[in-house]
């Protein structure tokens, strides 16, 4: 070994001897000279951050009745972390006898796998002031005995599907959530208005930074910034109106229940339905029922296992979380017929006074040379003899339409989708816009519908390996809303009302405002929801005519196929303009096993001259339109004469459609034969006595004495 | 009665010296006691077996005695021959891991081995590797280094230091640095080719930390310049990067001259600090024995250099020598950067400290390298 060699590996060996001479110094530095301060860092070395839970706001009706509101509730939380494996049990047999839950449920509760495995978790709710002071009593070590805030809704099942529910947050959500400053044992909306406002109702939450020692003792504040309350929501519902059409859905559905149906012979299982109330002169919807329905407070509290498959999982009544109104998808059976008629007029395939012999059925002419079915029924095959627009709206008669989208089919060019393209103009196919989750699109049947429904589920939709060209049977089908047609209950309400409005298809507010709750801010309005205009329709000439047709439907003695439903009723400024339907469904009730029953379908305005209220029922498996849905839709439109009378609004401005007064000579005026082809309203012709007089009792703005003719 | 023979006949296993790995021996269970005492709480806690860390720290370590004492036999001479091969192998294996390794801590540094609940750092092994071929490269110019052999030794650390670099890991990219900056010194590097090196290794260090400042491309990650970063001003973002060398450094201290007794040190079972059983074990030592543990703990470490640093000088052999000058490099950069770091005089790099950190491929290297020393020592009276 060279001398050169062993000079570096003595510089290698001082230089091994410095280093660690550095370790040593520091060493003694930190664990001799500076140990007694770092030794009481660590005791309290670490920030302890409070968060603090922000209020959540509120959801009230449209004058300030709460559908959503928070409560002191006491809490017992057991953390887990305090003890040795299997050291709980003894605390647990202390805190049961205390408060009466068995051990088996605290244990189950201390296994909750949706928080934190090292946080404390919630083994008891709902607790009064006593119970926590017997609890806090007793001074058990990582038992807490607490008041929170938790969520309760005071009106119970009213308005739930609106509302919607709050739970804890989900997998996906939690991430998103807890960086956003949430807690992890924060609830957050799972549905409804709940979910759809999260933002705005939850608040920022409040965030305090403590040092604090090993003991828990705090030290000093290192940083704090106070919760901000969660704003409140005002719907546009209006709670006993709400109240009123869920109660009236629901014991229409129980009359449902006790009628037989003529098809099968079996009482209707009429298992759900749907209920939407709207105004139509702005989109506010005053009232959507859902039946089968739930109270969200049993999921915000807790229920038992079996309580919650009878409610969410019960096949009896299915669906009970559905918002039937925007999440339902029915046929909308005859109601479509409004459609079909516009759009005949609009293509100008209809004089609106031109006789239709209606002899039971429509046969697709030979010269058409016919594919498929070429025979299309009445409902029950019966003939009505002559008629026309308006008497073919009124009575229903399915021959009639059959041949308007019949004959629709036929004209090439741009008129050919003449129904779908009214259907879309009036808002069907789309969502409606409404301030819900999950709101499905439905469907318009055209060519390309059918051919991706045939390619997707060529099992359920073309089990016999058809053609999947637009053949002329299914425009016919579609004329009457059955085939490849499928609406939700707002979409036909929505329609409606633009019909009897004018023309002004509004996206639907069921929220008008959100409040804030705030110091700076308190009571004043964040977001205002103004009409929403979707888009302004103009009806063909001749939609008159159709309106007329609407009219007779709950007025005309054993005419209208509602006049039953409305006998009796009083019209009085207040008639009601409306279509009943009855829908055949596709496929088989999974619980009873037979063919599913006709849907009833009934969409109506009231009042007849002076639209101001849309209302559409749809109850599954109920039967007729007129029979089941109509009554339904009456009680609701007494509900709506006494809600106006309790709360008239002024404010509302609004001019009713005029009338289309078409062009007669001055000479010719005066002669019957003229005159009957007048609408209502216009400067000559036949001066119909309005509403509320001696001769028109009920309003219909037809003369009681010629009605009873 | 035993006749004098010559050196070179006696058996070398007579003065091979046994106390290097009674002293890794040593550590290697003060290791496992830190093991079981930094990670008991968490483990229990989880409802795992309390001892799972201990237990296999156990069986690295019986692996590592197994091929320390399998070192020892074999004539060391014979690794030269086999210096190009083993580091060729090791490099494909540092080259494999990039597409064929499992990710931790955003780093591609293990393989997995199926049925083994453990995994295999390429990257310790490659240590062993650089440090016998470059032992056995600077051996072959017999100690003159000239410019071109230098860069031919750096090209050969260079290689290495690319792959992990893709890893990433930036603490055993340094452990290759010390390795070579140690054994070229020694082999008679000039001063001023080292100092060269040492300045545009500075200016490359530089340069990486603020290219991305300057509109380059960024080299290191955010997590390692903040890491630095920390080192430098510990009060900068307390709850990130400083969490670690403040909560360390607190628990050190806090362990004082007798520390806290085994398995009672509060930082050490609250999990307060993190990597608590790898990198930051020196932690638990520092809070659970105090200064006493630290000074045993340092001593053994400088019995071990030292008897290492003897054995280098008297070696006779070229290759020995700058073999155990490699592992004498590792050896002593590890340790001092590792403990420095926990006690907040070097900056954090992920560098396990030999014999106490928890891992099986650090732990086997370490025990093979004293093995390879030991056989150094044994041989060392032979040309």
């Amino acid at each position: 070994m060279n001398e050169q060699l062993k000079r570096r590996l003595a510089f290698l060996g001082i230089l091994i001897v410095g280093l660690f001479a550095a370790l040593f110094t520091r060493a003694w530095y930190l664990q001799v000279l500076t140990s007694e301060e770092l030794a009481e860092r660590a005791l309290s070395n670490y920030v302890e951050i409070v968060i603090t839970q922000p209020t959540r706001g509120r959801i009230l009706d449209r004058h300030g009745v709460v559908l959503a509101d928070n409560i002191r509730s006491g809490v017992i939380t057991v953390n887990q972390s305090r003890y040795a494996p299997g050291q709980t049990d003894f605390v647990l047999e202390q805190l049961s006898e205390l408060i009466n839950i068995p051990v088996a449920t605290l244990k189950s509760r201390l296994q909750d796998q949706q928080t934190h495995p090292l946080a404390a978790k919630v083994v008891a709710t709902g607790l009064d002031e006593y119970g926590l002071l017997r609890v806090s009593e007793l001074s058990l070590p990582g038992v807490e005995a607490k008041w929170v805030m938790s969520r309760v809704y005071p009106q119970n099942e009213i308005a739930s599907h609106i509302v919607g529910y709050v739970g804890a947050m989900s997998q996906g959500q939690q991430d998103r959530l807890l960086q956003s400053g949430y807690l992890p044992s924060e609830r957050v909306g799972k549905s409804g208005i709940e979910q759809i406002f999260e933002p705005d109702l939850h608040g920022q939450p409040g965030r305090t930074e403590l040092e604090v020692d090993s003991t828990g003792r705090v030290h000093r504040i290192l940083s704090q910034t106070s919760a901000t309350p969660g704003s409140d929501v005002y719907l546009s519902i209006d709670a006993d109106l709400q109240a009123a059409t869920e109660s009236y859905l629901r014991q229409g559905l129980i009359a449902a229940r006790k009628t037989v149906s003529e098809d099968s012979g079996f009482f209707f299982p009429a298992i759900g339905g749907a209920a939407v109330v709207m105004d139509l002169r702005n989109g506010d919807v005053l009232a959507m029922a859902s039946h089968p329905t739930y109270d969200p407070n049993w999921l915000v509290a807790g229920i038992t296992t079996l309580e919650y498959q009878s409610v969410f999982e019960n096949p009896y009544a299915p669906g009970a979380l559905n918002n039937r109104a925007v999440q339902g998808l029915y046929s909308p059976g005859s109601v479509f017929k409004l459609i079909t008629a516009l759009a005949g007029l609009e293509a100008r395939l209809i004089s609106p006074r031109a006789a239709y012999y209606d002899v039971g059925y429509f046969q697709i002419p030979d010269k058409y040379g016919c594919t498929g079915r070429c025979t299309f029924y009445n409902a029950d095959k019966a003939p009505l003899g002559i008629v026309d627009l308006s008497s073919a709206i009124t009575r229903s008669s399915d021959a009639y339409f059959y041949k308007v989208a019949h004959d629709l089919y036929w004209i090439r060019g741009d008129e050919q989708w003449a129904i779908q393209d009214m259907a879309q103009l009036l808002g069907f196919g789309s969502q409606s816009g409404v301030q819900l989750p999950f709101e499905k699109h439905g469907r318009i049947g055209d060519g390309d519908v059918k051919k991706a429904l045939f390619e997707a589920k060529p099992d359920a939709y073309n089990p016999y390996g058809e053609s999947d060209q637009w053949l002329p049977g299914d425009n016919i089908n579609t004329g009457i809303g059955q085939g490849f047609v499928s609406v939700t209950p707002i979409q036909l309400a929505n329609a409606y009302a633009a019909f009897a409005n004018g023309g002004t298809l509004f996206s639907p507010n069921i929220v008008e405002k959100v409040v804030s709750r705030t110091e700076d801010r308190f009571g004043t309005s964040v977001i205002d929801f103004d009409p929403r205009i979707q888009r302004v329709a103009e009806f063909p000439e001749g939609s008159g005519v159709v309106r007329e047709g609407l009219h007779g439907v709950a007025s005309k003695a054993r005419r209208g196929t509602a006049w039953r439903a409305f006998e009796g009723y009083d019209a009085t400024g207040y008639a009601v303009a409306g279509k009943t339907g009855t829908a055949q469904a596709e496929g088989r009730n999974p619980v009873l096993q037979r063919k599913k029953e006709d849907s009833a379908v009934f969409v109506a305005w009231a009042p007849r001259h002076d639209p101001r209220y849309v209302v559409a029922v749809v109850m599954e498996e109920a039967g007729f339109g007129g029979e089941a849905a109509a009554p339904v839709a009456r009680r609701i439109f007494e509900a709506l004469r006494a809600y106006e009378q309790r709360w008239p609004d002024p404010q509302v401005a609004f001019i009713p459609p005029q009338p289309e007064c078409p062009e007669i000579p001055e000479a010719l005026r005066g002669y019957q034969a003229f005159t009957s082809y007048v609408p209502e309203g216009c400067p000559w012709g036949i001066q119909v006595p309005r509403a509320n007089t001696a001769e028109d009792v009920d309003g219909d703005g037809i003369p009681d004495l010629e009605e009873r003719n | 009665m035993n006749l004098p023979l010559r050196k070179e006949l006696r058996s070398p296993l007579r003065y091979a010296d046994y106390s290097l790995g009674l002293v890794a021996m040593l550590l290697a269970a003060m290791g496992v006691a830190l093991n079981y005492s930094s990670t008991w709480r968490v483990l229990e806690f989880n409802g795992q077996d309390p001892a799972t860390y201990a237990k296999r720290q156990i069986l690295f370590v019986i692996i590592g005695i197994a091929i320390m004492i399998g070192a020892t036999f074999l004539d060391y001479r014979l690794y030269r021959d086999f210096a190009n091969q083993a580091y060729l192998v090791v490099m494909l294996a540092l080259l494999g891991v990039l597409f064929f390794g499992v990710e931790r801590n955003g780093a591609r540094a293990w393989y997995e081995l199926p049925g083994l609940t453990f995994q295999i750092q390429p990257a310790e092994f490659a240590k062993v590797a650089v440090v016998v071929a470059l032992a056995a490269f600077v051996a072959d110019k017999d100690g003159h280094l000239r410019l071109v052999t230098l860069g031919n030794a750096f090209l050969m650390l260079a290689v290495p230091l690319g792959l992990i670099y893709l890893q990433p890991d930036l603490g055993t990219m340094l452990v290759f640095v010390a390795i070579g900056m140690g054994v070229l010194l020694v082999a008679g590097a000039q001063i001023r080719h080292i100092a060269i090196t040492t300045l545009v290794g500075v200016l490359v260090v530089v340069g990486m930390f603020n290219s991305d400042d300057l509109g380059g491309p960024e080299i290191l990650r955010q997590t390692q310049e903040d890491r630095l970063t920390a080192f430098l001003d510990p009060t900068f973002d307390l709850q990130g990067a400083s969490y670690n060398i403040n909560q360390s450094q607190i628990a050190i201290g806090a362990g004082g001259i007798r520390g806290q007794g085994w398995l009672q040190g509060t930082q050490t079972n609250l999990n307060l600090v993190p990597e608590q059983e790898t990198d930051f074990i020196f932690t638990a030592l520092g809070e659970e024995f105090g200064f006493v543990g630290v000074s045993v703990l340092l001593l053994l470490y400088a019995y071990m250099l030292a008897r290492i640093w003897f054995i280098t000088r008297s070696s006779n052999d070229l290759f020995g020598t700058f073999a155990c000058v490699g592992a004498l490099s590792m050896f002593t950069f590890q340790i001092f950067q590792n403990i420095g770091m926990t006690m907040g005089i070097t900056p954090i790099t992920g560098i396990p400290l030999p014999f106490l950190s928890h891992g099986g491929s650090s732990t086997v290297v370490a025990f093979g390298l004293i093995g390879l020393v030991i056989n150094i020592s044994a041989r060392r009276h032979l040309a």
